[in-house]
């Protein structure tokens, strides 16, 4: 029983890793955003739990975003993304939700609210939603998706950018992030990216490439774990 | 697994989901928790009730495309979940889990079961929903945790309710809309932004 509050206390947000807002040029930010302090509260039975077999309600298995059902492909870089989903102490999460969505190569989304004037890709989607397995890992197939501006005075693009959305073991462990590829420019002037204080935490949010020894002549090799907030590190009694 | 050493990670930094969520990930009976696929069988234990409002931002101008995500205990006031010591005697028919999404309006609504209240390590836990939003603007995830107008004493006497300052406590307690269409109905707007006693108290994650 002495257990119980070891293992549902969970450490704080680490320094710089939150994104600081609102941010300038987002003026999203600056109306949806709240504006009192949050309540800290203790971590109790509610927070700590979350459900377990998810994938009854959310079915999973679009991993192949890159090819339609009829086995059509659809434009862009092939790439595969993988990596693992893991707890702040290295544990693998199995069963973990891992829902992603993302542009088409010319940086549009199939979306209603997606009007800019960049062609639609009749052969892809772009967005999946993968069941992490037991050792806690996921992959997918895409292509590398485009960037694209945000319509403001001062425009800015985002740089290419893949959307996750992950359920993990708790309510607590509820992450909504984005993956960047290394050594694109507009990393540096993503407002969204540097809105991360930390540049540790922002290099965390950059997938790594893999040597294409390692990954064949099919597609390109990305690696990228997802650490989501997990139990508080220190060893139980 | 055995390759995998544990060793010290960071979490990841949150971002906002943007404005292009995939609708195709919203299916019929989502924010339907009293079953737990839109093709299964409703849950035979508990009253059935539904939970409606508006998800605003500043100036109470609504959000529309807002993500809720609700999660709570059963009608016996268990979590199908290992942190819960009755986890197994938990209603195998309720997931506890539900998401919903605002219209152009702000609108959202959810359709679930009362969960009953539970004993913490000697501390009553009133009845309550935890609730969950995400949006375009809202660089995280935001969250709070609604209370029910029918229990005034177990409220006062909550651990999480009572972290709140006296005078905001009632703002976490949903309106009583009575029975509408023969169901017990609950409303709860969301303001994500305003002044001190209209933006929703919402808690750190």
């Amino acid at each position: 029983m002495q257990n119980d509050t070891q293992a549902r206390s969970y450490d704080p947000w680490p320094d710089g890793v939150q994104p600081s807002v609102p941010i300038e040029g987002y003026t999203n930010t600056w109306t949806h955003t709240p504006s009192q302090a949050l309540f800290q509260r203790p971590v109790t039975r509610t927070e700590a739990t979350g459900p377990v077999n998810l994938w009854q309600k959310l079915l999973c298995g679009d991993s192949n975003l890159a090819k339609t059902a009829t086995g059509k492909f659809a434009q862009g870089l092939l790439m595969q993304v993988s990596g693992h989903v893991l707890d702040e102490d290295g544990r693998p999460i199995p069963n973990a939700i891992v829902e992603l969505w993302q542009a088409n190569a010319a940086g549009r989304y199939t979306h209603a609210l997606d009007n800019r004037e960049a062609p639609l890709d009749p052969n892809f989607l772009g967005h999946g939603r993968v069941r992490s397995d037991e050792n806690g890992a996921y992959s997918f197939l895409t292509i590398k998706p485009g960037a694209y501006p945000v319509p403001v005075k001062d425009t800015w693009w985002r740089p290419p950018h893949i959307h996750f959305s992950v359920l993990g073991p708790s309510s607590l462990s509820r992450l909504v992030t984005q993956m960047y590829f290394p050594g694109d420019p507009l990393n540096d002037w993503d407002r969204i990216l540097q809105s991360v204080g930390d540049a540790a935490a922002r290099q965390r949010l950059v997938a790594t490439q893999l040597h294409p020894a390692d990954v064949g002549d099919e597609f390109l090799g990305y690696h990228h774990d997802i650490v989501l907030r997990g139990r508080n590190a220190t060893p139980e009694a | 697994m055995e390759q995998l050493t544990t060793s010290r990670r960071f979490p990841l930094s949150q971002h906002t989901i943007g404005p292009f969520f995939p609708a195709d990930y919203f299916q019929p009976g989502d924010n339907d928790l009293t079953r737990v696929t839109a093709d299964a069988a409703r849950t035979i234990k508990g009253e059935p009730f539904m939970l409606t409002g508006t998800v605003m931002k500043e100036n109470r101008e609504p959000v529309a495309n807002a993500i809720l995500e609700l999660w709570q205990a059963d009608a016996a006031g268990r979590f199908r979940h290992p942190e819960d010591p009755a986890a197994d005697q938990a209603d195998t028919d309720f997931l506890g889990w539900g998401r919903a999404w605002s219209t152009g309006d702000g609108a959202y609504s959810f359709h679930s079961i009362l969960p009953g209240g539970y004993q913490e390590n000697g501390i009553l836990r009133a009845p309550h929903l935890n609730i969950l939003v995400m949006g375009i603007g809202l660089m995280r995830t935001v969250e709070t945790t609604l209370f029910f107008p029918a229990f005034p004493e177990e409220n006062a006497n909550d651990p999480i309710l009572s972290v709140l300052p006296e005078d905001l406590r009632h703002m976490l307690v949903m309106r009583d809309d009575g029975i509408v269409d023969g169901v017990r109905s609950y409303g709860f707007d969301i303001l994500l932004r305003g002044p001190r006693g209209q933006e929703t108290p919402f808690f750190e994650t």
